[in-house]
């Protein structure tokens, strides 16, 4: 009946309203992250990303990333960790957090966002000589 | 390369034409005949020569071949009155002796003379003894040289006389070193007898004789490379025309003829062309050096006369082919460069310019090769192409290029390692070299591959039968 | 004497395009061969169609007057014939063997055949034989594209190789040689035509090049290790029919598919050269010879060909100002425009403008204009020329003569100039004088190398009065002779006593001159130098020291006469031109122009003959056709000219010098205008005479271009190392 009424629906966006802290925040989560959910969190990774994951929402959307608020709206999926990636991606249901036998090495190294777009942005040298050489006057002979 | 033959020259009725036209021109002289035409044929065995009709009665070097010696043979006997007698007198005696150029073309002699006769320009006229005798097989003017050099001399005086030539060059090849010094002494000892030089014989007539040493290169012999190493530059044969009786060499008119032609035009012109003339068929007419080398029991130089047939030839003076006639495979009658004939076109053949034509192979320069059953026909040609590949000048590209890719294949074919279809595409190839280049080096190499494939393909085709079984064995 | 080589003497006798061969040799065999001079044609048939030609015409000859073309590989118009690549192999009737087209003279009747079964049989045989020994390697090789040997296979090949060999043996390899820094060798592709070593010898006249090696063994090459030195090098890689001999700093750069490909002329001298510019992309990749039977014939001088990139190096690419701290800087166009217009309106007239050896007509013409409006008259040339007015009479400046007609000429003299190096294409017209038709050569200057042997009088100016007052023994010669030539040098004309020695000269050619023969030349080693002359330039920077300038122009002034010390302290110093040399060094203030591959500009070369380049690229950064810049100045001076376009600016030079627009004609000097009055003293100080290129090292760099081209410093250096190798080698023979 509360099914068929679409109650439990409403029961859920207070759930919701409720897990985000108030109307307002629930406002700014759907404008940061285009999207409503409730989850268990299932773990925070050294950036302070949150991962989320609920089996109500059917498989592919099931397992999803709250960015820190400091990165604002400037996130993107390469900000999230390799570590985490799989878990992401379905590749393991085991999150790194759970999973004792991912590798640990001193060498790994520290995880770094996409910057193409950026100032940080990769940029190869020109291996092309100049058509024309200018003079320069100040080059003596 | 004095073998190398231009009988390529003349279109193909003239060769068929040869053999009977003396029967024609007979039964069409009604009128006399102009001045100069040989006598009508009426030999019809020929050989074996006499010994009183030799010329070179010093062949063997038996005799004193100096000035002494040659005198007593005959040599500058009445030479002057020969010379003053005038350079209409003597090609006219060329020309009823018949003699054709004995280097392997066989261009009539007296003709060839007669293009000098022009009226001057001004420019001098030279005779160039052509003495480079670097055809394998090839050893008659050697001989002439060594034992009998005072023909030569006297040669180059009264063919120079009949071309109005002030000088003669002697290109003689390189290696032969006693040939040269026999020469060179010769001509000294003309000098000093007052034969040769200013007022030479005392005729008034004043006539130089230079003798000249190659340096070894085969394509020396070609008239026009010849020139040109005489001249002190490469020896690479020039375009024709203009002809050396034109521009020859230093650029004045100039003749360019083999030891032999020359040596015997004394003979001739002492004894008279009609005596030359009785030797030999019409056209094919008088004495000869035969060179026989190969699987024969005596090899030997001998002078014979010319028509005479081969086997004769080879029965007579080399002591018959090793092993009986019947073990003959083949022989190339004219030197390296003439298409080899085998042992059945050999029963009959004779020993002539057009006789050799009929048979598809070439008088050359009448150097006889003789190959009994034990030869590697195949090895045989190969090593002649091999020759001529490292005797190419390299100027003209059929012959540069050709005649290496000539040797590439044969020396496959020797061992069999080729496909028949390739027999074929040598026969192309030596096609496409015959004919296309400056001088006939390219002919002299592409023809004894040609002979090669007409008389012995079946040889060449067993043998690459045999190699690809044995390769099938060897793989199984 | 017989100086052709004789092949090439007697193997086309009489044939109407090969004046050849020695007098003897020639007059002899033209007895020889018709006795009665006869000049009427012979008719022969090329493929049944009738030709009337000369006697002693080719047969490929022939074939091309009714424009049959036949393929070859050796032959080549200008060389010798040798007659040895067999390509133009034909059948004619009757004949049992085909003929090589190039050097057989065709007889009366002759029917000949360049497409019958056998023509194209004998080719492709010959082309098999090429290809055979002829590496694959036509994706890596320079010439693909433009390669004979690829378009007559094509062409005349068969379709397919039967070189079953290659699984055997392989082809032929041959090891490459070293030439020097312009001509790159891959001798393996080498067909053995021998064009290159015919050029060598007949054209280039040194024997460096020959054959060694016999048969297949056969190789192109020079002896020993050596360098090809000669100033026409490079017209043996567009002599090459294949890929053997390439252009070194082109190797591997474009395909000729990729490129673009305007028609120009060259103004590294003052010939003139016809060229052609192949570029792609904004950039000049090449330059190559045109053809121009009157200028160049198909010949290019290597500092012609290889200096272009020097185009590249060292250019003005900003307008500049000097700052007050003392150093050029790059500024807008509009700031340097006021800069300069600010100082020439300052001046009040005291502006004067040089026009250095690059300049053009245009730009000098617009220069002149400016410089007038503004009330300055100073207007000079880098190049100095006699005293007086010897500028108003064109004959004074230009080589009379004609570069054509020197080839007629029969006896020259050489007055303190060495036409090999300042003007290689005027030198190749005297050596093919020289060998065909008898020239006698003398020269008074230093002893040089000519190519070809002459008479050094000796090196005393004072020689010139002995042979200019017939007392000389070469006096003789020149009077005797039925088309005598004198050819003066710029440079000594420069001495001071230089109008006395052109007034000797002139009056003494004014004895030797022909109805239609003007002996009276001088060489000129300036692109711009006739121009400049013609459009009211004076000769010598001494005026501008007279004048003192507070501005002075300098348009392509880079010959480094002209220094700071010899400016008034305050003179304003404008330098417009392409590159940074010497003139810009001393600039207040640099405009960028266009370098002679990026404007259409008009040139006058020493004979008088005005031509144009034609843009191949656009200038580079912002620099601007010269012309253009200068008429932009007129504008922010408030004087501004009268020509907005260059049709416009055409017209004002026709004003000027209708010749000026007459493009690629020759324009004569009248005949007799050639007059000894411009002499003001008529004495001959003595002394030596000298050249400024004596030596090959000398040629390479005599511009701004040359002197910004690396491939030029290169040979500078080759030809420096190889007279080490030789010194070393002369010092272990002694």
């Amino acid at each position: 009946m509360t099914k068929y009424l679409g109650i439990n629906r409403l029961s859920k966006l207070f759930q919701i309203i409720q897990e985000a802290g108030g109307l307002k925040q629930t406002y700014l989560k759907l404008y940061r992250n285009d999207d409503l959910k409730i989850g268990t969190l299932v773990g925070i990774d050294k950036y302070g990303n949150k991962y989320f994951e609920n089996p109500y929402y059917f498989y592919g959307r099931n397992r999803w990333i709250e960015f820190p608020q400091h990165v604002g709206m400037d996130y993107d999926g390469s900000q999230i960790p390799a570590e985490w990636y799989g878990w992401m991606h379905y590749k393991t249901d085991l999150p790194p957090t759970r999973d004792g036998c991912r590798p640990k090495y001193k060498w790994i190294a520290d995880h770094s966002e996409n910057l193409s777009g950026t100032k940080e942005s990769y940029m190869p040298y020109s291996t092309t000589p100049p058509k024309v050489e200018a003079w320069d006057p100040k080059a003596k002979k | 390369m004095a073998a190398i033959v231009r009988f390529n020259l003349l279109s193909k009725p003239q060769i068929v034409a040869a053999l009977p036209a003396s029967v024609q021109l007979r039964l069409q002289s009604t009128q006399a005949p102009p001045p100069g035409t040989p006598p009508p044929q009426t030999k019809t065995t020929f050989g074996p020569l006499a010994d009183e009709d030799r010329i070179f009665s010093n062949l063997y070097g038996r005799h004193d071949w100096r000035l002494k010696g040659a005198l007593k043979r005959g040599d500058w006997y009445k030479t002057k009155e020969i010379v003053l007698k005038g350079p209409d007198w003597i090609i006219n005696e060329i020309k009823t002796s018949g003699l054709r150029g004995r280097g392997g073309a066989g261009f009539p002699s007296g003709m060839k003379w007669s293009f000098m006769n022009k009226p001057s320009d001004g420019r001098p006229k030279y005779l160039v003894v052509n003495a480079d005798e670097g055809e394998p097989g090839t050893c008659k003017d050697r001989e002439i040289m060594r034992h009998d050099p005072h023909k030569l001399v006297e040669g180059c005086l009264i063919a120079g006389r009949a071309m109005g030539a002030q000088a003669a060059y002697i290109y003689i090849r390189g290696e032969f070193y006693n040939e040269a010094s026999n020469m060179q002494l010769a001509i000294a000892e003309a000098y000093q007898a007052g034969l040769i030089g200013k007022n030479a014989c005392g005729s008034g007539y004043n006539f130089d004789v230079f003798m000249h040493r190659g340096a070894g290169a085969y394509i020396c012999g070609e008239e026009t490379a010849l020139i040109e190493s005489l001249e002190g530059k490469q020896g690479k044969p020039r375009l024709k025309p203009p002809f050396p009786a034109d521009v020859g060499v230093f650029g004045c008119p100039t003749t360019v003829t083999n030891v032999e032609t020359v040596a015997v035009a004394p003979s001739i012109c002492r004894r008279g062309g009609t005596w030359f003339a009785s030797f030999g068929r019409t056209r094919n007419s008088g004495t000869k050096l035969f060179n026989i080398s190969g699987h024969v029991n005596t090899p030997c130089t001998v002078e014979e006369e010319m028509s005479i047939p081969l086997k004769e030839l080879i029965e007579r003076h080399a002591g018959g082919v090793i092993g009986g006639w019947d073990n003959l495979l083949g022989v190339i009658p004219g030197g390296s460069s003439t298409p080899i004939i085998p042992k059945n076109v050999c029963d009959d053949v004779i020993m002539d310019f057009d006789g050799l034509i009929a048979a598809q192979t070439s008088l050359g320069t009448a150097a006889i090769i003789v190959m009994d059953k034990s030869t590697d026909v195949i090895k045989a040609i190969a090593r002649l192409i091999s020759f001529y590949k490292h005797e190419s000048c390299g100027q003209c590209t059929p012959c540069r290029e050709g005649i290496g890719w000539m040797n590439k294949i044969m020396t496959r074919f020797v061992k069999g390692d080729a496909q028949p279809a390739e027999i074929d595409m040598l026969w192309e190839i030596s096609k496409q070299i015959e004919g296309h280049t400056i001088c006939a080096l390219g002919d002299g190499a592409a023809w004894p591959v040609q002979g090669l494939i007409r008389h012995f393909r079946p040889e060449i085709e067993s043998r690459m039968q045999k190699y690809a079984q044995q390769t099938q064995r060897a793989s199984n | 004497m017989i100086r052709a080589p004789l092949v090439k003497a007697l193997g086309a006798l009489g044939s109407p395009t090969h004046q050849i061969a020695s007098r003897a040799v020639r007059t002899s065999a033209i007895v020889a061969q018709t006795p009665a001079k006869a000049p009427d044609t012979i008719e022969v048939f090329v493929d049944d169609i009738p030709v009337q030609v000369l006697p002693g015409t080719t047969v490929l000859q022939a074939a091309a007057q009714i424009g049959v073309e036949i393929p070859r590989f050796c032959y080549h118009e200008r060389l010798a014939v040798a007659g040895n690549c067999r390509m133009c192999l034909v059948e004619v009737e009757k004949s049992p063997k085909p003929v090589a087209a190039c050097a057989m003279p065709v007889m009366k009747g002759w029917r000949i055949k360049t497409n019958s079964e056998m023509t194209r049989k004998a080719r492709e045989g010959v082309m098999e034989f090429l290809l055979m020994n002829h590496p694959l390697d036509c994706p890596i090789c320079d010439q693909g594209g433009e390669c004979d040997l690829q378009d007559q296979a094509m062409a005349f090949g068969s379709d397919r190789s039967r070189f079953t060999d290659i699984n055997y043996t392989g082809k032929r390899a041959v090891e490459d040689k070293d030439i020097g820094p312009l001509v790159k060798t891959i001798m393996t592709r080498c067909i053995h035509c021998t064009r290159c070593i015919r050029f060598a010898s007949e054209i280039a006249g040194v024997d460096d090049l020959g054959t060694t090696g016999r048969g297949n063994d056969m190789q192109i090459g020079t002896y020993v290790e050596k360098l090809f030195l000669t100033e026409l090098s490079g017209n043996v890689i567009d002599l090459c029919p294949v890929g053997a001999l390439t252009n070194k700093p082109y190797s591997f750069v474009a395909r000729p598919w990729e490129i673009r490909k305007v028609s120009s002329i060259d103004v590294l001298d003052a010939v003139g050269s016809n060229i052609v510019i192949s570029t792609r992309t904004n950039e000049v990749l090449r330059i190559l010879p045109r053809e121009n039977e009157d200028v160049n014939e198909e010949w290019l001088a290597d500092k012609s060909r290889f200096a272009c990139d020097g185009l590249k190096r060292q250019r003005l690419v900003a307008p500049m100002v000097r700052m007050p701290n003392g150093e050029l800087q790059a500024v807008e166009w509009e700031s340097a425009l006021i800069a300069v217009a600010k100082a020439l309106q300052k001046a009040n007239g005291q502006i004067a403008g040089v026009a250095g050896q690059l300049a053009d007509v245009e730009a000098m013409v617009a220069l002149k204009d400016l410089i007038n409006r503004l009330e300055g008259e100073t207007l000079v040339t880098e190049q100095d020329f006699i005293k007086g007015s010897g500028t108003d009479v064109r004959a004074n400046y230009l080589l009379n003569s004609n570069i054509a007609g020197l080839e007629e000429a029969d006896a020259v003299l050489l007055v303190g100039t060495n036409p090999r190096y300042e003007a290689p294409l005027v030198n190749t017209r005297l050596r093919k004088a020289y060998v065909h038709n008898e020239l006698q050569i003398a020269s008074i200057g230093p002893k040089i190398d000519l190519s070809y042997s002459h008479d050094n009088l000796g090196s005393d100016a004072s020689l010139i009065k002995d042979v200019c007052s017939g007392s000389h023994a070469f006096s003789k010669v020149l009077e005797g002779a039925k088309k005598p030539a004198i050819i003066i040098g710029a440079d000594i004309l420069e001495r001071s006593d230089g109008a006395a020695i052109h007034a000797t000269i002139a009056e003494y050619c004014e004895k030797l001159k022909k109805p239609d023969w003007n002996p009276f030349n001088v060489l000129q080693n300036n692109a711009a130098q006739v121009g400049a002359y013609d459009v009211g330039y004076q000769p010598g920077l001494q005026r501008i020291n007279q004048a003192q300038p507070k501005v002075l122009v300098l348009l392509n002034a880079d010959a480094g006469k002209l220094t700071r010390e010899q400016l008034p302290k305050d003179c304003f110093v404008v330098y417009i031109g392409s590159h940074g040399d010497n003139g810009a060094s001393i600039a207040d203030a640099v405009l960028p122009g266009a370098a002679y591959t990026e404007k259409q500009a008009t040139y006058v070369n020493t004979e008088g003959r005005a031509q144009q380049t034609l843009p191949g690229v656009s200038p580079p950064g912002m620099a601007r056709e010269d012309w253009k810049i200068l008429r932009a100045l007129s504008e922010v001076t408030g004087t501004p000219l009268g020509y907005d376009t260059l049709d416009e600016l055409r017209t004002r030079l026709e004003d000027i010098a209708p010749h000026l627009t007459r493009l690629g004609k020759l324009e004569k000097a009248s005949f007799n205008e050639l007059s000894p009055k411009t002499a003001t003293s008529k004495s001959i100080s003595g002394g030596a005479i000298d050249v400024k290129q004596k030596e090959l090292r000398e040629y390479f760099m005599t511009d701004a271009i040359s002197r910004a081209s690396p491939t030029m410093a290169k040979c500078i250096s080759a030809v420096n190392k190889q007279q080490r190798q030789d010194e070393a080698k002369q010092s272990v023979a002694i």
